[in-house]
């Protein structure tokens, strides 16, 4: 929303509205309403284009010896411009190219130094004194479009007053350092009323203490008077009250279409709006002023749209309905459409001629031939017109008003306003009695408010805001924007009535929010809130994702973000099911497909690329979410009313062929190595045990997060009665079609079931012993099938049983090892560690509880002591 | 495959059921069937010559094929016992390890996320994460976004295909404001205790957005609420600030800008004074000395009542803050981007 200081203070003094809008200067102006008002986007001094210009009279003008087309003028500038060549006479000599330049014509004149301001932004045009053909010039006489009036470069600005020559451009025009402040809209989402300079000038007023009076015209809706012959009939047919609660138009007889007063065409100009032509102009115009987007139809193109052979219709029709099946419309930018079904139309009896609020037809615009038209000003449902809007990408000035909720309230004097304008500037007169299609419940009509009265107290005004504001600062601060407020005798209750702009005005908060912000939010008393000394609590999840990230940070692993949501290729390469994603319905980029149903899809998608980036081994971890469609044979199916949510820490990693040459052995350990040392650092190492992976147990979405793993490499992690997840190494097609290296692996734990583990962890300090620790180790050989930890905890519990209790038993593997010849069988050395409480164990001891151990191993597991 | 030729078709139905009897695989490409078929080019006429050949190369290429993915299939790995600690046979000097810890690193916008959780959690707050998928009512409904309203299309929402029961998309939040709900009737007791609501959710939101340096369709906010009996705007104010300041370490001013949010009342866009150059001017604020921070405002009272809190005895506020810009901002990051990059070049640089 762009306004005018110079506009503003121009109708400050035509109004009287207001005390000076700016008293102390424009940056404080501005730095006044970015804080009380809206966020300023920029300040564009408009004023300053036109610095220098001055207007003269043309005094002679008579043409150029080696031109056809040249003349050469003399002007009279009443002698203020300094340095230039003068006449007997004073008047200064200018060559001139527009075909109507003639003696007694007041110009716009660029004299020497000054620049062009249509070149003014981009690359300046500095004036000088020229030779042209054998000619001195003097600078130019500009043209419209040389002044950002328009398009017109067909000939020169014929200034249409009478203005005395010498007198500068910017000050008849009231542009003297005129700036344009530019506000986000974004801001006046619920105020239509700041859609209109009246409204900004309002708030500019208001937010500085001053009281702001609307013109009587706005304010009074005196409407407008009906002739005293009915010349151009005029009929209202509103199918849709609902949506238009209020349709008012008027037709005007007599009206000469043609170009629109220099000052006008000034007004919209500094704005940014090209002049077209006075009645298009005008309603430009009083859209700027008020924020009611007004419409202009051509009456007898609207009447010529009901005539047939069979004779012309007597008088115009305006239906206001929902567009017919397969009904077209072609709008004022040349565009057909088919409207959407629900969309406002604006009709004549047999066709419709204008999509209401949004954009009219091209079959009814006015143009130079017009002489009857008729104005309309509405009221339109903001959202129907948003949709509308939306739908055909249509997105106008008028829409940007109306998807905001103009106020009903204000269509007839708007209307009123700008029939006299039409009047006086484009000759027209009243032709038949102005329509009012009112729908308005009739209390609003009557209390002239679109709410009820809002109750509040002074005390709930000054609590929420942490004032202590008096009564009579807080009602003239309302009172200064327009409120009516009036108070209970003897108590601190008012009742506010809102102005009949105010479309937002409802609560008691509302309230609370207009006086803090006339008052200034930034002056506000800041202080914390006061609170006790419970401590806060931790938030468990996060509390253990810092943990887990701290713990395989220290461990070399990088932590990764990905995307919630995957392309579909990447399910399709790893083997998951897309069927049972939840799938996007709208990204706006193809990567962006299905929710993820585990995190290690997109981890595995992250190696090739720093592989090649030189990253020869890297271990890769994320904490996140997956989601997926509820299956039908779900262990567990929670009724919920939005999907379930799953929290995971998946870990990668990964070598390139010349890391992996430092390793032996599979991938799979690699990843086990990490593992273990997280779930050591958690303090859960023990309470957590790896078996075979075995996917037939898996069933459900269980199934879906393992689809990406060998068989053959991969181990289920569990505890008694849970799975904490997978670890192990990929399919090789998986391999194969994300580029991973052959060393590569990892797992992915439910990282809710690992936080409550977490939870239990017991202390894990061992008492120091005033007696060594006895280390022996023991080899034993068994089937290659007969898995280690089978093996180990054997050996654990059976030394275990032979110590007295409160020893300490540690048993972990020193070697396992095949010998080639030997291939059915393996053999795996034990380091045991003892330490006693109470003694100092002998090598004897200890070999007898080893003999013991081998010959018990060696009945149950048929073990061999090497 | 199907094939329009019928000499192909017959053909790849026969050399189909040999592949499977076939020892190597490999020799089914050269099956005299096939070189029939290639032999039969130069005997058709000109115009149906290049059909063929496509669909006999087509052919080939589906028997290329069929052998490929037999090899995959038949890529058997040594078995290994996944229950032992390290594999057969592997010395001791060249088990398992970890990588250097020097190589570890934590994400940045997590370590970020910490540290101003603990300046939180020191203030009194609790906390709790967000969710990644959610319905219409808790991102709009609860919000006092009305049906329609034109504020919902200020949130470019990723939508799901799926809908909840009452036929709406589920949507991926675009604010950690999709909590509020929620919270306000986890923590409603405390009010009943004579203690705040105090929260904050620093989590992960979505746009649908296009992605350039500086837009993202993923980020993180930090969300806060804070009810009470008698909360007002300077609490809010005094709040944001005194974290801010503990969180730069240094005097900062603030101010605010009137701004419009359905689910506060009133709202402000907050600004904090630049703690980059002291208000100087540097690039990190433009050289205006103030940097906009965040979205605040009081809680609407239907907000409120959407939690069954009676808003004529509690007030609140609550904001809504960006987390990577503070993290690009205090290291210098270029690009968004690399947040969710995955690149170690760009990890690595976060201890």
């Amino acid at each position: 929303m762009k306004v005018s200081v110079n506009q503003i203070k121009y109708y400050q003094e035509l109004y009287t509205w207001s005390e000076n809008p700016a008293p102390d200067g424009v940056a404080k102006l501005v730095e006044r309403i970015g804080a009380q008002l809206a966020g300023v986007e920029e300040t564009i001094e408009v004023g300053k284009k036109y610095a220098g210009i001055i207007i003269a009279k043309v005094i002679e003008c008579h043409g150029h010896e080696n031109s056809d087309h040249l003349s050469i003028c003399k002007i009279d500038d009443g002698g203020v411009a300094a340095d230039v060549e003068r006449d007997a006479d004073g008047h200064v000599q200018v060559v001139c190219g527009a075909p109507n330049v003639r003696a007694g014509l007041t110009v716009a004149w660029l004299p020497p130094d000054s620049t062009v301001p249509s070149s003014y932004d981009s690359d300046p045009f500095v004036l000088s004194v020229r030779d042209i053909r054998g000619e001195v010039s003097n600078g130019m006489l500009a043209s419209p479009k040389e002044l950002v009036l328009g398009d017109s470069h067909d000939g020169i600005l014929e200034i249409d007053e009478d203005v005395a020559p010498g007198t500068m451009f910017a000050d008849k025009y009231n542009l003297t350092d005129d700036v344009v402040i530019d506000m986000e809209n974004k801001m006046f989402t619920h105020r239509p009323d700041c859609f209109g300079m009246l409204g900004i000038a309002r708030e500019i007023a208001g937010i500085q203490g001053q009281k702001f009076t609307s013109p009587e015209w706005y304010r009074a809706d005196a409407g407008i008077a009906a002739p005293e012959q009915s010349q151009l009939r005029l009929e209202i047919r509103n199918e849709l009250p609902e949506l238009v609660p209020r349709f008012t138009a008027v037709p005007m007889a007599g009206v000469k279409i043609g170009q629109s007063p220099v000052w006008l065409q000034v007004e919209l100009s500094r704005l940014g709006f090209r002049p077209i032509n006075n009645i298009v102009d005008l309603t430009n115009y009083y859209m700027l002023l008020t924020g009611q987007p007004l419409h202009a139809y051509d009456y007898d193109k609207v009447v010529a749209q009901d005539s047939s052979e069979e004779g012309s219709a007597d008088h115009a029709t305006l239906v206001v309905r929902h567009p017919r099946d397969g009904e077209k419309l072609t709008l004022l930018n040349g565009k057909e459409i088919e409207p959407r079904g629900e969309s406002i139309l604006i009709a004549t009896a047999n066709k419709s001629i204008g999509l209401g609020g949004v954009m009219g037809g091209g079959d009814t615009e006015i143009d130079n031939d017009t002489t009857n038209i008729i104005l309309e000003s509405a009221s339109f449902d903001m959202y129907s017109i948003r949709r509308t809007s939306m739908t055909h990408g249509i997105f106008t000035d008028a829409v940007t008003r109306f998807n905001k909720g103009q106020s009903p309230l204000q269509t007839m004097a708007v209307l009123a306003r700008i029939v006299s304008d039409v009047e006086r500037i484009a000759g027209g007169r009243v032709a038949s009695v102005a329509v009012d299609d009112n729908h308005l419940p009739q209390e609003i009509q009557d209390s002239s408010s679109l709410h009820e009265p809002v109750a509040v107290s002074v005390d709930f005004i000054n609590r929420r805001l942490g004032l202590s504001l008096t009564t009579g600062e807080i009602v003239s601060l309302l009172q200064n924007v327009e409120f009516r407020v009036e108070q209970d005798e003897g108590t601190d209750s008012l009742h506010i009535t809102a102005p009949f702009w105010r479309t937002d005005i409802e609560i008691a908060e509302d309230i609370v929010e207009e006086v803090g912000r006339l008052y200034g939010f930034d002056t506000l008393p800041l202080a914390l809130p006061k609170r006790d000394l419970a401590p806060a609590t931790k938030d468990p999840m996060l509390d253990m994702k810092t943990r887990v990230r701290n713990a395989l940070s220290r461990a070399g692993a990088n932590e990764v973000l990905n995307y919630s949501f995957v392309h579909g290729n990447l399910l399709d390469r790893v083997g998951q099911d897309k069927t049972l994603a939840y799938k996007l319905s709208n990204a706006l980029s193809p990567d962006l497909q299905y929710y993820r149903m585990s995190l290690t899809p997109s981890l595995l998608d992250k190696v090739h690329a720093n592989i090649k980036a030189g990253y020869d081994e890297f271990a890769l971890f994320e904490m996140g979410k997956s989601h997926f469609l509820p299956q039908q044979d779900d262990p567990v199916t929670p009724a919920q009313e939005v999907p379930s949510e799953m929290e995971w820490l998946a870990v990668v990693f990964a070598a390139n062929p010349k890391a992996a040459a430092n390793h032996v052995g599979a991938a799979y350990y690699q990843a086990q190595k990490y593992l273990m040392t997280l779930l050591e650092d958690l303090g859960i190492a023990d309470k957590v045990q790896i078996i075979p992976y075995d996917p037939d147990s898996y069933v459900g979405s269980t199934k879906l997060k393992t689809a990406q793993y060998e068989v053959s490499r991969t181990a289920a992690i569990v505890v008694p009665g849970y799975c904490l997840g997978e670890i192990g190494e990929y399919r090789s097609a998986v391999r194969k079609s994300l580029k991973l290296p052959e060393y590569t692996a990892g797992f992915e734990l439910d990282l809710s079931l690992l936080q409550e583990l977490s939870q239990q962890v017991a202390p894990g300090y061992q008492k120091l012993s005033r007696f060594p620790k006895v280390r022996q180790d023991i080899t034993l050989r068994v089937v290659a099938a007969l898995p280690y930890q089978t093996l180990h905890d054997f050996v654990q519990g059976n030394l275990s049983s032979q110590l007295p209790a409160g020893d300490v038993l540690s048993v972990s593997a020193l070697d396992i090892y095949q010998r080639a010849e030997d291939a059915d069988y393996k053999q795996i050395t034990f380091r045991l560690s003892i330490t006693s409480y109470d003694k100092t164990m002998t090598d004897t001891e200890v070999g007898v509880m080893l003999d013991a151990l081998a010959a018990a191993a060696g009945g149950a597991l048929s073990a061999e002591r090497i | 495959m199907n094939y329009q030729n019928p000499h192909i078709t017959e053909t790849a139905n026969v050399l189909h059921q040999r592949f499977d009897t076939l020892a190597a695989k490999a020799d089914i490409l050269k099956a005299p069937e096939l070189r029939a078929l290639y032999a039969e080019i130069p005997t058709l006429p000109t115009d149906e010559r290049s059909a063929f050949g496509q669909e006999l190369n087509q052919l080939k290429q589906e028997l290329i094929g069929l052998i490929e993915s037999h090899q995959e299939q038949a890529e058997v790995l040594r078995p290994i016992d996944v229950t032992a600690p390290f594999d057969i046979n592997v010395p001791a000097d060249r088990r398992p390890a970890l990588l250097s810890s020097e190589v570890g690193s934590r994400h940045p916008l997590m370590t970020e996320r910490d540290q101003i959780l603990d300046i939180f959690y020191r203030m009194g707050f609790n906390a709790s994460q967000s969710r990644e998928i959610d319905d219409d009512y808790h991102m709009f409904g609860a919000l006092n976004f009305p049906e329609g309203h034109p504020a919902r299309d200020d949130y470019d929402t990723f939508m799901t295909e799926q809908t909840a029961e009452n036929g709406k998309r589920y949507i991926a939040p675009a604010h950690t404001s999709t909590m509020q709900n929620r919270l306000l009737r986890q923590y409603a007791a405390n009010l009943e205790q004579g203690k705040p609501i105090a929260v904050v959710v620093p989590d992960r939101v979505f746009r649908n957005e296009d992605l350039d340096a500086r837009h993202e369709h993923t980020f993180y906010q930090v969300e806060g609420i804070y009810v009470d009996k008698g909360v007002t705007v300077g609490q809010l104010m005094a709040t944001l600030k005194t974290f801010l300041q503990e969180y730069y370490q240094q005097e900062l001013d603030v101010k605010t800008q009137p701004f419009y949010f359905p689910f506060t009342e009133p709202s402000f866009e907050f600004a904090m004074s630049c703690p980059f150059c002291k208000k100087q001017g540097c690039n990190v604020c433009s050289y205006s000395g103030w940097i906009e921070l965040l979205g605040c405002g009081m809680i609407h009272p239907n907000v409120l009542r959407a939690a069954d809190i009676d808003p004529n005895i509690y007030t609140g506020f609550a904001w809504g803050c960006g987390l990577d810009r503070l993290v690009m901002m205090k290291h210098g990051i270029e690009d968004v981007r690399h947040f969710e990059s995955g690149k170690l070049e760009f990890l690595r640089q976060f201890k």
